[in-house]
């Protein structure tokens, strides 16, 4: 018994200082947890990168998006991390004024967002656009325009994420924003009847969709891809409206804190390269930032193409998400 | 030596110093603007909601527990111990876990639904609003409310039995003289903690809620937080819902007062109410609407089963380990406060003869239940933040915050449980001269060994079913059970997902299983 407790006191002992002896560099990369989970991409960017770094990633995971600001701004200049993955467009002001972060450096262009890139402190690294999703065999005809979904009293019942707890909530609250322009709180209003829920997060709205509690689910046009991939179901569809969809980009970027700026500067560089890309599609269900010269899979061209794109700038976010809010607030918690 | 018979001052000293270092260094960090939050009109809707849905939410679930507890205290029947294990089970379940069972149940395409189509009656069925957060609710507490209700019946001395019976009591007289001083000690904390649960749920109430005029201060709290990253009003919110629901709880543990315990005990005498015809009929009600309102969300929970050899696999295992570690650290946090708070409640109550004081610190663990966990731990994580690597800061807040939030739960097994063993043996052992250690292991340890084992089972469950601050905290190392399951939801696998929760529910089980037995068991 206890010559064995020896032998792995040992063995650990030994592993240990193999590891020590190695010492190669340790780059800290935070992102979010479904994207270094089990089916997320972390895995097979980590050895791609580590193939040509000499050197060791590691994943720091947080919730969602804004868990991962949240810690940032409580870790402050004291954060571990050098890289951050995960970040999107609604919150990129917001981590901006952290101050914590340094220029990304990187060459962005030919990257394929829908919009001009000019930020110097993020690049993206994929992007999709928000869609309402619906099982075609439960609803034959889908509203052919965000219009028709919320002036229709018959319309189709749907579930939404509450803009205040929520990435894609915040995203369709900008979405009205954008079509509706200061009539949307009267939109939202006229839409209220028909909302099931507004749930905390992204994962609670869908399951609730998939059990049949609503006819559409706020999500993103990629969404069906999946089905289609990992379950082979093909009655899962994005409608397409016909003003457009809102634009979802996520974002990287690394940190002024880092103690070793150049590894993470590569980091960076390789986002926007083949070997990154690539892992994107069929893990995160998003599109490329920078299309991978394999091309993104086939099912993501039979996915719904928006005519045209819609965004706000992080800055007009983070001057306008309060007001947008409240108005939000007033109209549907009657 | 007298200043070692005060630990209990000491953890509540240290608990009020947790919560309050922690607000304030919220409100430091907050910076810039630390005026008082002007409480708008949409905020006083907010609390309106939550404090009346809280208050319905209380009172069915206090009805229906005290109903369900009556009837499993007068009635035997196959499977009863399981029945009773299982009631401690609903409480612990994950929330996400909770919302899709009631709805597989009660929702647009559930059970219910479903069934009522078939026997030819096509309604729509919407429970979105003060249905289905009642339903969600109650489906949680009341279970736990009978669970210690029960255990409270359990504590009626054999001798009052034989004196009823001797006396012929009536069904009403035995509700009135033996059952009723037994629950009515249980029913401020009961009621004040299924109250602050409600009062802050959160993802139930914006699942079911149907809409934002139905959220919680909670809702508010985290966007300051997370979204806002202003923490200055996170503090803010966080300092009126501690002091709102501060005032409700003292109030009503003042309001009710506690009457003192029985003298002795032996093992339980047949109740003569158990052949009454009319009882017979009302408790076989009772029973089977308990099952058929209970055992169906349950049910829903094995359809996880389908794909249970799909998330066994190493990542399962750590995140399996590392709960189990953080859960068993928490538990027994939680226990070792709630001894020496329950200690320090005794002594007041009874060699100082000061139960106000003794009510406090009675109150003091469902106090940390209105505390809210993200506002705290962003608060502690700041406070510790210049002397821990962020890294390891999440390993001890996550089991400390996690400890603190089965306290209360921990407490309603040992509190009541210390405060009989002073008042049965407390002048024995005194005139005896039996002090410190053999005090406790001849007078406290036999009364007090059972529950303080189902409190840390409890207590482990809570922790293990909790996502909580792990959101904040969690990564590659610190992954636990309901992270994982999260993480899986989020990568759209929402069958794996559901097999995530069915093994959290069965480890609860086993844990409540363990629970159960060892608070019924006889002292």
């Amino acid at each position: 018994m206890f010559k064995r407790l020896g032998l792995t006191l040992l063995s650990l002992g030994l592993a240990t200082g193999a590891a020590l002896a190695q010492s190669k560099p340790v780059l800290t990369v935070y992102t979010y947890s479904s994207f270094s989970g089990k089916y997320g991409p972390a895995k097979t960017i980590e050895e791609r990168f580590e193939a040509t770094c000499n050197c060791d990633l590691q994943w720091v995971t947080a919730e969602d998006a804004g868990s991962l600001v949240g810690r940032l701004r409580l870790e402050g200049e004291s954060t571990k991390a050098d890289v951050v993955v995960g970040l999107d467009m609604n919150l990129a002001a917001e981590a901006r004024n952290l101050k914590l972060f340094a220029p990304h450096g990187v060459d962005t262009k030919g990257v394929a967002v829908p919009v001009e890139w000019e930020d110097d402190t993020f690049i993206p690294f994929d992007w999709g656009y928000l869609a309402f999703v619906y099982d075609s065999n439960k609803l034959k005809t889908p509203p052919a325009s965000l219009k028709e979904l919320v002036e229709n009293p018959n319309g189709p019942k749907v579930v939404l994420q509450d803009p205040r707890t929520s990435a894609p909530g915040l995203g369709f609250l900008l979405w009205m924003r954008k079509v509706y322009g200061d009539g949307a709180d009267a939109a939202w209003a006229q839409l209220k009847p028909r909302v099931v829920t507004f749930t905390k997060g992204w994962s609670e709205a869908y399951g609730l969709f998939l059990k049949g509690e609503a006819d559409m689910v706020m999500s993103y046009t990629t969404s069906p891809a999946y089905h289609v991939v990992a379950e082979k179901k093909d009655n899962y569809r994005a409608a397409a409206f016909s003003e457009g969809h809102y634009l979802h980009v996520e974002l990287a970027g690394r940190t002024r804190t880092t103690k070793q700026p150049e590894l993470a500067k590569s980091f960076l560089d390789f986002v926007l390269t083949e070997p990154f890309q690539s892992a994107i599609p069929e893990t995160n269900w998003m599109y490329p930032a920078k299309n991978p010269a394999s091309g993104t899979p086939a099912i993501f061209k039979d996915m719904v193409q928006p005519s045209k794109a819609l965004i706000f700038t992080p800055e007009e976010v983070l001057e306008n998400r309060r007001a947008f809010t409240d108005g939000w607030l007033n109209a549907t918690s009657r | 030596m007298r200043s070692l018979s005060h630990p209990g001052s000491l953890v509540a000293l240290a608990i009020l110093a947790l919560v309050v270092g922690g607000f304030a260094t919220l409100v430091l960090a907050g910076g810039e603007k630390p005026a008082l939050l002007a409480i708008g009109p949409y905020l006083v809707r907010v609390l309106i909601f939550s404090t009346v849905q809280a208050a319905l939410s209380s009172l069915l679930s206090l009805v229906f527990g005290a109903a369900l507890a009556l009837a499993l205290a007068r009635r035997r029947f196959p499977g009863r111990n399981l029945v009773v294990s299982a009631l401690g089970l609903t409480m612990v379940m994950p929330t996400i876990v909770a919302v899709f069972a009631v709805l597989a149940v009660y929702g647009r395409s559930g059970w219910l639904a479903a069934g009522l189509h078939g026997i030819g009656i096509p309604v729509e069925i919407s429970i979105f609003g003060y249905p289905g957060i009642l339903i969600a609710h109650v489906f949680l507490n009341a279970p736990f409310v009978a669970r210690i209700m029960l255990d409270a019946l359990n504590t009626v001395p054999a001798e009052q039995w034989r004196l009823a019976q001797t006396l012929g009591f009536s069904p009403a007289q035995i509700l009135r003289h033996l059952d009723w001083p037994a629950l009515r000690g249980e029913v401020p904390g009961l009621a004040g903690l299924v109250f602050l649960v409600c009062f802050k749920s959160f993802a139930i109430v914006l699942a079911l809620g149907g809409g934002p005029a139905r959220a919680t201060l909670e809702v508010a709290i985290y966007e300051a937080l997370k979204i806002d990253l202003d923490f200055g009003r996170a503090a803010w919110l966080a300092f009126i819902q501690t002091a709102l629901c501060l005032a409700l709880t003292l109030a009503l543990n003042w309001a009710i007062a506690r009457p003192p315990a029985a003298q002795t005990v032996r093992a339980l005498a047949v109740r003569p109410d158990r052949t009454d015809r009319g009882l017979l009929a009302w408790d076989s009600l009772v029973l089977v609407l308990g099952l058929l309102f209970l055992a169906p969300p349950f049910l829903s929970v094995l359809a996880g089963l389908a794909h249970v050899a799909a998330v066994l696999d190493a990542d399962f295992a750590r995140a399996f380990a590392t709960s189990i570690v953080i859960a068993a650290l928490a538990a027994l946090m939680a226990c070792l406060m709630a001894l020496a708070l329950g200690g320090a409640a005794r002594r007041f109550r009874l060699a100082a003869r000061m139960p106000r004081l003794a009510a406090l610190y009675d109150a003091l663990p469902n106090t940390l239940l209105a505390v809210p966990p993200f506002a705290l731990t962003a608060g502690l994580f700041l406070a510790i933040r210049p002397f821990v690597d962020p890294a390891t800061a999440g390993y001890i807040l996550l089991p400390l915050i996690n400890g603190l939030g089965a306290l209360p739960f921990a407490y309603r097994f040992i509190g009541p449980r210390i405060m009989i063993a002073g008042e049965r043996y407390g002048r024995l052992s005194a005139s005896l001269g039996l002090r410190g250690l053999d005090r406790l292991k001849i007078m406290d340890w036999p009364i007090l060994a059972r529950p303080l084992g189902a409190a840390f089972a409890l207590a482990m469950a809570l922790s293990f079913g909790d996502f909580g601050v792990v959101a904040l905290f969690g990564g590659t190392e610190l992954q636990t059970l309901p992270y994982l399951l999260y993480e899986r939801l989020g990568a759209y696998r929402l069958e794996e997902a559901s097999s995530i929760g069915l093994l959290i529910v069965l480890v609860s089980f086993v844990l409540a299983l363990l629970s159960g037995r060892l608070s019924h068991a006889a002292d």
